[in-house]
């Protein structure tokens, strides 16, 4: 998994069901301070649904949509392993690191 | 206050996505685009706010996973409801039904006028597939040529179907790169008699009128029809041998198998052993076989029958095929040096030429042995017919539709309101349409089932209704088309309207631009309707000319029976005379050729009151006893009947005859002489009888020359009391079975035979009738729907009329107005159009009735009366309604 679809995976999971295209895009640029291309999140978005770490469905319209629908990303359990497992072994390694640095 | 136009997005960015992306994730995707972009714009202002809009939108232009790209629909794991989806058509359809029954009288206008246009236009071409199917069967049909006769005359051309009998055989020698050449004639004598084998009973006698033929065996590898007994390489080869259609054999022998080595007589004279059995013809054949003999038998007998090059007998046809690699053009070339190395010289000018097999069901001028032709004009007609007809009820459809627009407006708003798109009601309305065509498409199959039996019945061929691959494909193309045609507009204007304006009910005002429309349509329909109607009166009118014009001789209560002409027979003719005559209920006999009006007959040129050279034109030979004179009442202007004779020795001729030869006084022909085939006949004109109509009317008289020859003789006239007919016939019938044991006994009553000629001509003024009923049908069924529409919408209207004084009858005349103006100019327009093609087809017949203005006149009153009467009884319900009610809803 890459960093980027790490960090989409995250923010999925921060956004608890109520994610989507646009605000995990919001959310990323401003705590990430990069600027990302809207292609590039529903890309991942893509791969993780692809990996199983994600599930989507669709889900309200509003106006400043023009009415469209949105799709709407949860994280899946396996996905919350993955993130986990991902958490631990940075803690692991970072536990290897000897002291004085 | 207005508000303020939010700034946009530019539009060719989603245009982009759209191409790009699958539906479903471009419609995600441009849906987050659009959030951004209101966010973008109160951050950064809206030009900024747009270069990022295209910024995040071309990010999509680099490689993608494939499922996000064009043409997918299904998104992994997706577990919500697909795009298009089957619920949403069986919604779709409940709606489309429940629509249909709640505006039940307006569907069952519709389905009812679609579906007498679909079952016309499916019957006729259910005609026109049988007529075009006639000798398709034939393996090498393209290659199938017939030898005709044509020339020129001063008179105008002249046709026949056959050709000289030796020319099958010359044409074999002198053509080798021909293929193949047999023939077969046709017109010998019916009499079959079956003599008895076992010596006990009486032998079966068989009349099979016209379906004798003799034929090359050649004519059975030309032609394919198929062999059930007896070898076809050799059946033929033999005189005095022939083969039987299985029909005809099992006649004959009970079974057919047992047919074959049997012997039957034909004609009287031939002893013919059967040696082989044919498959029953189909119906779409034009050589209705019934007893076809070995062309070898002729070759014996009296007259040098297969050697004569000077007559040509209509009935003998001949027949080639050519190889591939060559043309009929090559062959119609050397035609004439052929005529002119065979033909005595007097007769070289009639040319022969090839006619290809597939014209010869349709080429009047030639004939066949079916003595029937569906003319290609016909076809054309017909064709033209079906296709107005279907396009006065898709006419209907729309003007019904479109009619009702206003009603669905609300729906149309509502729908478009929660998301629908313009794409998805124009497939809804589609929709709506389609299932009306296709209960039309099931009702017409119905009508069309039905109305088969007698539509064969009146054309007299036999139509079969099966449902086979042609017909699906033509029904399937009605279907598609008239979904098309009548669907599109309503659609379009359905699937059009502004959903604000929808639902504020105020969608009635903008279909202004629909009303010049359905007017239009109202025209065209009516136009249509006129035209058809124009052309059954004058039909119909000129058909009861035909009927009721004076022939020039007596046609009531006459019989005509045929005698044997063999010499035996004739013997018998005068006793058979005298005991007719003893017959209180007989008047008058007569032996002739053929009764006045048979169109079959002679024809020679002839010399000219001791002239050397023979008239450039021919003359009808019309042969009879002087009883033919006093019994269908012919009348002379000048000289007297001939004495009787059993050769010629004076000569009676017409007026024609006498105006053509330049004498201007018919007096001044009497006693000139007339010298036909050097001297073979020859004797002065006696007398000179008023024209008469030896000819169908669509013919000019000939000029007639009459004649006693007794060898000819083979008709029998009899003039009968009114009275007591059956008595008398059956007498006849006594009296000349007695006189001619061996022969079969038919008659017909002259003014029966007389009304046949016109037969397709009866036909068709029946379905011209009816058509032209259909189509004013249909039409007042539309006339009658957008009544009922308009006084619906109008009824304030007509409330506010009434309530302001006007009368029942000013009501009811606002109403009428506008139509009957409609009406008068689809009369215009028909008028001219119909004068056109009816002038044309008038000009067949010789003679015909003028094109009057009172045809015309009855076709437009006609349609305005009916017109009215469809329409009047809405329009007087909506006149006498209580203004009360229809002001009162607001």
């Amino acid at each position: 998994m890459g960093e980027f679809e790490e960090l989409v995976l995250l923010t999925v999971a921060i956004m608890n069901a109520e994610g989507y295209g646009a605000t995990i895009l919001h959310e990323i640029e401003t705590r990430t301070k990069r600027s990302i291309q809207l292609s590039a999140v529903h890309v991942a978005l893509y791969r993780l649904e692809e990996k199983g770490l994600v599930r989507s469905n669709v889900g309200g319209a509003t106006k400043e949509r023009g009415g469209r629908r949105k799709r709407l990303f949860t994280i899946t359990p396996s996905g919350i392993r993955i993130l986990k497992e991902i958490r631990n072994l940075r803690e692991q390694l970072w536990n290897l690191i000897p002291k004085p640095i | 206050m207005r508000q303020k136009k939010f700034p946009q997005p530019p539009r060719w960015a989603d245009s982009f996505i759209t191409w790009r992306l699958s539906e479903q994730t471009s419609e995600e995707v441009i849906g987050d685009l659009h959030e951004l972009f209101s966010e973008w714009v109160e951050k950064y202002g809206t030009r900024h706010a747009r270069m990022l809009y295209i910024f995040h939108a071309l990010g999509f232009l680099w490689p993608l996973p494939r499922m996000l790209k064009r043409g997918r629909n299904a998104y992994p794991n997706d577990h919500s409801t697909p795009f298009i989806s089957t619920n949403m058509f069986f919604n779709n359809f409940k709606i489309a039904f429940r629509n249909l029954l709640r505006n039940w009288s307006y569907a069952v206008m519709n389905i009812t006028g679609l579906s007498v246009g679909i079952a016309s236009c499916l019957l006729i071409f259910l005609v026109i597939e049988f007529e075009t199917s006639f000798d398709t069967f034939h393996a090498k049909r393209d290659r199938i040529y017939r030898v005709v006769t044509q020339y020129n005359t001063p008179d105008g051309e002249v046709y026949s179907s056959g050709a000289p009998t030796p020319v099958t055989e010359t044409m074999r020698n002198d053509f080798p790169q021909l293929e193949n050449a047999g023939a077969i004639f046709g017109g010998h004598g019916g009499l079959v008699i079956i003599p008895d084998q076992t010596g006990k009973a009486a032998a079966k006698k068989f009349d099979e009128g016209e379906r004798v033929f003799f034929a090359d065996p050649q004519f059975f590898q030309i032609f394919d029809f198929k062999w059930l007994a007896g070898d076809p390489k050799t059946a033929l080869n033999e005189p005095y041998t022939g083969v039987l259609t299985r029909e005809t054999a099992e006649r004959y022998f009970g079974d057919w198998k047992r047919a074959v080595g049997k012997t039957i007589k034909q004609n009287n004279s031939r002893e013919i052993k059967i040696t082989g059995v044919l498959d029953d013809v189909p119906v779409n054949s034009d050589f209705p076989l019934k007893v076809v003999m070995s062309s070898a038998t002729l070759k014996g007998g009296s007259g040098a029958y297969l050697t004569n090059w000077e007559n040509t007998n209509g009935g003998a046809h001949s027949y080639i095929v050519l190889p591939p690699n060559v043309s009929p053009a090559s062959i119609n070339a050397a035609l004439p040096a052929f005529v002119r190395k065979y033909k005595p010289a007097a007769y070289a000018n009639q040319g022969f030429q090839l006619q290809p097999l597939r014209d010869i069901h349709f080429d009047k001028r030639f004939g066949n042995f079916n003595g029937r032709t569906f003319s290609r004009e016909l076809i054309t007609a017909l064709w033209l017919i079906g296709i107005f007809l279907l396009v006065i009820a898709c006419v209907n459809f729309i003007n019904l539709a479109t009619a009702q627009a206003v009603n669905r407006s609300k729906e149309v708003g509502v729908r478009k309101v929660l998301g629908s798109s313009r794409k998805q009601l124009l497939m809804q309305f589609f929709g709506e349409t389609a299932l009306i065509t296709f209960c039309a498409l099931l009702l017409a199959l119905g009508i069309a089932a039905v109305a088969l039996p007698f539509l064969s019945k009146l054309l007299a061929v036999q139509l079969t209704f099966t449902l086979d691959s042609k017909v699906l494909l033509f029904l399937s193309g009605v279907f598609v088309s008239v979904t098309l045609i009548s669907g599109a507009y309503p659609a379009i204007v359905l699937s059009g309207f502004n959903p604000i304006i929808a639902l504020k009910s105020k969608v009635a005002q903008k279909i202004g631009g629909g009303i010049s429309l359905r007017r239009a349509l109202v025209v065209l329909q009516f136009c249509i309707a006129q035209i058809l109607m124009i052309g059954m009166l004058v039909v119909v009118t000129q058909m009861a000319y035909f009927k009721n014009t004076d022939l020039g001789f007596d046609k009531d209560a006459i019989v005509a029976i045929n005698v044997p002409y063999d010499s035996l027979s004739k013997t018998k003719y005068q006793y058979l005379q005298n005991q007719l005559l003893a017959q209180p209920g007989i008047k008058d006999i007569s032996y002739s050729f053929a009764t006045p009006a048979d169109n079959g007959g002679w024809s020679s040129d002839f010399k000219f009151d001791h002239s050397t050279k023979t008239t450039d034109w021919e003359a009808t030979l019309k042969w009879a006893d002087t009883a033919y004179f006093k019994l269908f009442n012919l009348q002379f202007v000048a000289g007297r009947p001939y004495f009787n004779s059993d050769t010629v020795r004076e000569f009676v001729v017409n007026e024609t005859l006498v105006k053509k030869l330049g004498f201007s006084k018919p007096q001044d022909i009497i006693g000139k002489e007339l010298n036909f085939w050097d001297g073979k006949k020859v004797a002065p004109v006696v007398g000179v009888i008023k024209d008469f109509h030896a000819n169908s009317l669509r013919d000019p008289i000939p000029p007639m020359v009459m004649g006693a020859l007794k060898d000819v003789y083979h008709t029998l006239s009899i003039k009968i009391q009114p009275k007591r007919v059956t008595e008398t016939l059956a007498y006849i019938e006594k009296a000349w079975t007695q006189a001619f044991p061996d022969n079969v006994y038919e008659h017909h009553f002259l003014d029966e035979r007389i009304a046949n000629f016109y037969k397709q001509e009866t036909q068709l003024s029946i379905l011209y009738k009816i058509f032209a009923v259909i189509a004013i049908f249909i039409s007042c069924l539309g006339l009658y729907g957008l009544v009922s529409f308009m006084t619906v919408q109008r009824n304030k209207e007509v409330g506010i009329r009434k309530v302001l004084g006007a009368s029942v009858r000013s009501i009811v005349y606002l109403f009428s107005k506008e139509f009957t103006l409609l009406i008068a100019i689809a009369f215009v327009i028909a008028a001219p159009v119909a004068y056109y093609f009816m002038h044309q087809w008038l000009a067949n017949f010789t003679f015909r009735i003028p094109l009057s203005w009172t045809l015309f006149a009855l076709a437009g009153l006609s349609s305005v009366v009916v017109a009215w009467l469809a329409v009047g009884y809405k329009a007087v319900k909506a006149a006498i309604t209580n203004p009360v009610n229809s002001i009162r809803t607001q």
